[in-house]
């Protein structure tokens, strides 16, 4: 029998990827002992808290969670406040502050709008963190968790980054009724990179999550509009199937006159 | 809520020919094959909406099991073959079949109906099953069609179901079609689309006025939902984020500290 993990993120691959985070929230409530394992690698759409020192948005994952707060990138506070909440090493956290103002460019230029969050956390040989970035329009929304480590190696680093990108798309009209496009999307990838000092890493990260947020966009296009589409005239035909099968047999009778 | 309820729900979304694939990850999680008994309910109610297949007794054909062909106690009947059947909802399996005559004032109308839809159905589903019933107390009659595809092998599912209310009566024809596609590649992504049709059927309302009418609804709403695909695209999709910024160049991580928000950014835009 398979592992009950391996069967639950099985699940959730079916699920109406809408419902995800109440599908979690189930499968925890069946088997309590997968609520770790679970947390860690479903990825739900993110929330947004606001910083009371800064007033400004900042989104809230389990990398930035201790307890029922959420630290802020802008002023590593915890909202709501805490006593001795974890926050990163003083290196880790000016390196923080770098990456929260490049990837807050990086938002404006290809969002136009939404919000940016960037966390970092030391580890033994190097140190990890998540870019999240979140936008919604009337009609849609995307949702991007970019999961990163570095281990440092002489004069270079490797990084290993997965990717998740949640994207809701939906109308509603009289003619057309309802229409709900909703899912997700996971890219990995690893990469060794030169690095000269901790202004590197911010332009390494900002380069690999800039060539994966483009290649995921290229596939979500792909597969909502193209796929999906493609399936739908799979199972009904517009022309009449007795013409188009004609158009075929046609076809076939020149290529064999045309090979004789 | 409730251990049954949230395992229902599970059920009802499992994905066009997912359901033995939903049932056994649920078994998996909780650790308990006999869940099943639990799920019959669930497993019943899913059948019946999503027009399962069922293969007749001792025959080929694979008929609609519904809410319109149930006769109560785990039978149906199909009007074509007029046969009835045991179905097991919980094993997807058919038995003790037995032959059954559809008792209707229309039944002339209902045999007509299920010729017309079934040369409907040939010139534009691949694969699909119909079914014709007659339906509340015989003033109304149901039809269906259910297409189906599935590759598993390439990570993609797909259903269209179409059901729909004709009154002889009046001429009236009130109905649904629903589109439920699933891509399970590196991901989970799902469209679900539900649209209400309610229209006139023209002529003197015999079958093949019926059928024109349920055609020009049919085709109208996939020409309408291949517009909206590209309605999305063009729109949502592209306001959320863009392809590349403003400039058209990607970004010079190096000098990201020297972008200043609103000027090099977007070149001064609105």
């Amino acid at each position: 029998m398979a592992d009950p993990i391996d069967s639950a993120l099985d699940l959730l691959r079916r699920l109406n990827p809408k419902d995800v985070k109440q599908n979690v929230d189930h499968i925890i409530e069946l088997n309590p002992s997968l609520e770790e394992d679970l947390l860690e690698s479903v990825d739900i759409p993110l929330s947004v808290k606001k910083c009371s020192q800064t007033k400004r948005d900042f989104l809230c994952c389990d990398y930035n969670r201790d307890g029922d707060s959420w630290r802020s990138p802008w002023s590593n506070n915890f909202e709501p406040p805490i006593e001795e909440g974890v926050t990163p090493s003083e290196r880790i956290r000016k390196m923080e502050i770098k990456a929260n103002e490049a990837f807050d460019v990086y938002r404006e230029l290809y969002f136009e709008g939404g919000i940016s969050s960037v966390y970092l956390w030391d580890m033994d040989d190097g140190f990890a963190g998540c870019v999240l970035l979140k936008k919604a329009v009337k009609g849609g929304s995307w949702d991007s968790i970019h999961v990163f480590d570095a281990q440092d190696r002489a004069r270079t680093a490797h990084y290993k980054l997965t990717s998740t990108v949640i994207l809701s798309l939906g109308t509603e009209s009289d003619a057309l009724g309802s229409l709900d496009l909703s899912g997700n999307m996971v890219r990995q990838v690893e990469q060794d990179m030169a690095v000269e000092d901790d202004g590197s890493h911010v332009v390494n990260i900002g380069k690999m999550v800039e060539d994966m947020e483009l290649k995921m966009r290229n596939l979500l296009q792909e597969v909502y509009f193209g796929k999906a589409k493609d399936v739908v005239g799979d199972l009904r035909s517009i022309p009449p199937l007795s013409q188009t099968n004609r158009d075929r047999q046609t076809q076939r009778e020149m290529i064999s006159s045309m090979n004789r | 809520m409730s251990r049954t309820s949230a395992l229902s729900a599970f059920v009802e979304s499992a994905p066009p020919g997912e359901l033995g694939d939903v049932t056994k990850a649920i078994k998996n999680i909780l650790g308990d094959d006999a869940v099943t008994h639990e799920l019959a309910p669930a497993f019943e109610k899913y059948n019946e909406e999503q027009f399962s297949l069922v293969k007749l007794p001792g025959s080929n054909a694979e008929v609609i099991v519904s809410a319109y062909n149930s006769l109560g106690d785990g039978r149906y009947y199909d009007t074509e073959s007029a046969t009835s059947f045991a179905y097991d909802h919980t094993a997807g399996v058919g038995s003790d079949a037995r032959s059954y005559t559809v008792e209707s004032e229309n039944k002339e109308l209902l045999n007509a109906l299920v010729k017309s839809l079934r040369s409907h159905g040939s010139e534009h589903y691949p694969a699909y099953h119909i079914g014709a019933y007659p339906t509340t107390s015989d003033t109304q009659i149901a039809l269906l069609t259910v297409a189906s595809k599935y590759s598993p092998a390439n990570y993609w599912n797909g259903r269209w179901r179409s059901s729909y209310l004709f009154t002889p009566s009046a001429s009236t024809l009130t109905g649904t079609i629903a589109v439920d596609v699933h891509y399970y590649e590196d991901g989970n992504v799902r469209l679900l689309t539900k649209k209400e049709v309610n229209t006139k059927v023209g002529g003197r309302g015999g079958a093949a006025d019926v059928v024109k009418a349920i055609a020009q609804a049919e085709r109208a709403y996939q020409e309408d939902l291949n517009k909206a695909f590209g309605g999305l695209a063009e729109g949502a999709f592209k306001s959320l984020r863009r392809q590349l910024p403003i400039t058209r160049q990607k970004i010079e991580w190096e000098k990201i500290s020297g972008y200043r928000l609103g000027q090099d950014i977007g070149g001064g835009r609105r």
